[in-house]
């Protein structure tokens, strides 16, 4: 689903956040970035959404080359690409509805369908009472749950999460995990990027640990036949076309 | 269908707001075009009048000697060398004469003893009844005065110039005023849609970054001009479509100065009109769109 091969990353003037990471992920799976601040987990997370484009190797996406792709072409990735960004990238004059609505806007959906899964997703999410609350009004949680809820809201192939729990208390941070936990068991693919230890202590899933933007360790992953370690709600995702 | 829905749903979120900007480019693309039209309907009518003036026009070309008729073919060959025209007449010394003495009608005994011959022979040359032909009567009238035999031509000299000096005159203006035309609606659309695009830049990127393909987020931007432009050209013309009735009344009636006949643009030049005003806006929309989201 994600093949990177030998990618590196320079920022002028001599900045190596990324140094010859080779690095696959299968269809379906979980795969836990972990390292300190610095280590090169968001670059690798904004390389894979083409958010960057690597100074040298090759990133291939859901089959696609993400270096070659044309500029009127990236709508293509991005729509099989969710990603929870750390700054959140909310429209803070814009409602929590709105902001989560924009990711289906863009592939036509419903306004129906647009306003049910938003409600759905606020409910999962415990920001029901936030629907029409302007986002720039909300805590660094509540903005983190939200741009998690845009993440998600089209059922993308894949979701990229980047900290999505660095402001989130314990039941919250459970909530988002089994968000994640159910998407997973819908088939996508997810990378999370932490550096919460709590998080991966006892997955299945797989961690690789990044240093100076250098693979230094990879945790092989479990078998992931057993239940989540985090418990999702009843009825998490229905049916809708998403 | 939904992708108009959305944009149309856009637009108009854009539009409202700024609405002020967006109030003032529609103030000034109606202005100019209000400035324009006007400007190009005097011209379209003055053009009219000069046709039905045409009707009396042309040269007389006074001849030492009555040509005999291989010399009035060879000037018929020369004059029509050099300009096309609607038609040559030939007018010996005698028929010049009768002509005369019928003009003269009662007073036609003043002539009693006259000789038949006295007054010269002539060809008098109709040109062709279009503005370019009355532009080119005083090269045309130096060229007939060029004719081995030609004493003297003569035509409606004084009006011919002072029209023609008019019809240059608004030549002048309505390019002017079009120039007008397409810098303000160009560059204050382009302006306006900078603005909107500099608002909404957070959600520009954000749109991007989900997924939104180059047509759903520039399309709301060439609408937006487009209905600036569309909406800009309606209001001029309306105003201009006011301002003649306003003129048409006041002198109308039976004891006002007769006006030459004055018309209204006809349908497909109001079109070409709110066309071409859509479509200078849609250029300067893309224009911004393009260089701030560089596509």
């Amino acid at each position: 689903m994600i093949d990177l091969i030998k990618v590196s990353k320079a920022y002028p003037p001599d900045v190596q956040a990324i140094a010859d990471v080779s690095l696959t992920v299968t269809r379906g799976e979980i795969v836990f970035l972990t390292g300190m601040s610095g280590a090169g987990k968001t670059t690798l997370l904004r390389l894979i959404s083409r958010m960057e484009k690597p100074t040298k190797g090759m990133v291939d996406v859901a089959g696609m080359d993400v270096i070659k792709l044309p500029q009127s072409s990236i709508h293509l990735l991005r729509r099989k690409v969710g990603m929870a960004y750390q700054d959140f990238k909310l429209l803070p004059e814009r409602t929590v509805a709105d902001n989560i609505a924009i990711a289906m806007e863009v592939v036509y959906r419903p306004r129906s369908f647009i306003e049910k899964r938003t409600r759905e997703l606020l409910e999962l999410l415990d920001l029901t009472r936030k629907y029409n609350t302007r986002a720039g009004e909300l805590s660094r949680g509540e903005q983190q749950r939200v741009s998690i809820a845009r993440a998600v809201a089209n059922g993308p192939e894949i979701v990229l999460a980047d900290e999505p729990t660095g402001n989130l208390d314990a039941e919250t941070t459970a909530r988002v995990m089994a968000l994640f936990e159910q998407l997973h068991r819908k088939g996508a693919t997810l990378i999370i990027a932490t550096h919460d230890r709590s998080l991966f202590e006892d997955t299945p899933h797989r961690v690789i640990e990044l240093r100076f933007g250098r693979v230094l360790s990879r945790s092989e992953a479990g078998k992931d036949d057993g239940p989540a370690p985090f418990e999702a709600p009843p009825a998490l995702f229905e049916e809708t076309g998403a | 269908m939904r992708f108009w829905i959305v944009v149309l749903r856009h637009t108009c979120r854009n539009m409202l707001h700024t609405w002020k900007s967006q109030g003032m480019t529609l103030f000034t693309v109606s202005l100019s075009v209000l400035i324009f039209s006007f400007f190009y309907l005097v011209y379209v009518n003055a053009l009219h009048v000069g046709e039905r003036l045409g009707d009396d026009l042309r040269l007389v070309v006074y001849l030492d000697e009555e040509p005999a008729p291989p010399l009035q073919e060879e000037y018929r060959h020369k004059i029509l060398k050099f300009d096309q025209v609607d038609r040559i007449e030939f007018i010996g010394r005698e028929q010049a004469y009768k002509r005369f003495e019928r003009i003269l009608g009662e007073n036609s005994d003043v002539l009693t003893g006259v000789p038949t011959d006295f007054l010269p022979a002539s060809i008098e040359v109709y040109p062709v009844r279009t503005l370019d032909s009355l532009s080119r009567i005083k090269r045309f009238s130096d060229y007939l005065q060029t004719l081995p035999g030609v004493l003297k031509v003569q035509y409606g000299k004084e009006w011919i110039e002072r029209f023609y000096a008019f019809i240059q005159l608004m030549r002048v203006i309505i390019l002017l005023s079009g120039s007008l035309l397409i810098m303000t609606t160009t560059f204050m659309v382009a302006h306006t849609i900078r603005l909107t695009l500099f608002a909404r830049q957070q959600e520009l990127e954000l749109l991007r970054l989900v997924g939104a393909t180059d047509n759903y987020i520039r399309m709301p931007f060439l609408l937006e001009g487009a209905l600036q432009g569309g909406i800009g050209a309606c209001c001029g013309l309306g105003a201009l479509l006011l301002l003649y009735n306003w003129i048409t009344l006041q002198f109308a009636g039976p004891a006002a100065i007769p006006l030459p006949a004055f018309a209204f643009f006809q349908w497909p030049v109001i079109a070409a009109i709110i066309g071409l005003a859509t479509l200078l806006c849609v250029a300067g929309s893309f224009s911004a769109i393009r260089r701030f989201l560089h596509f």
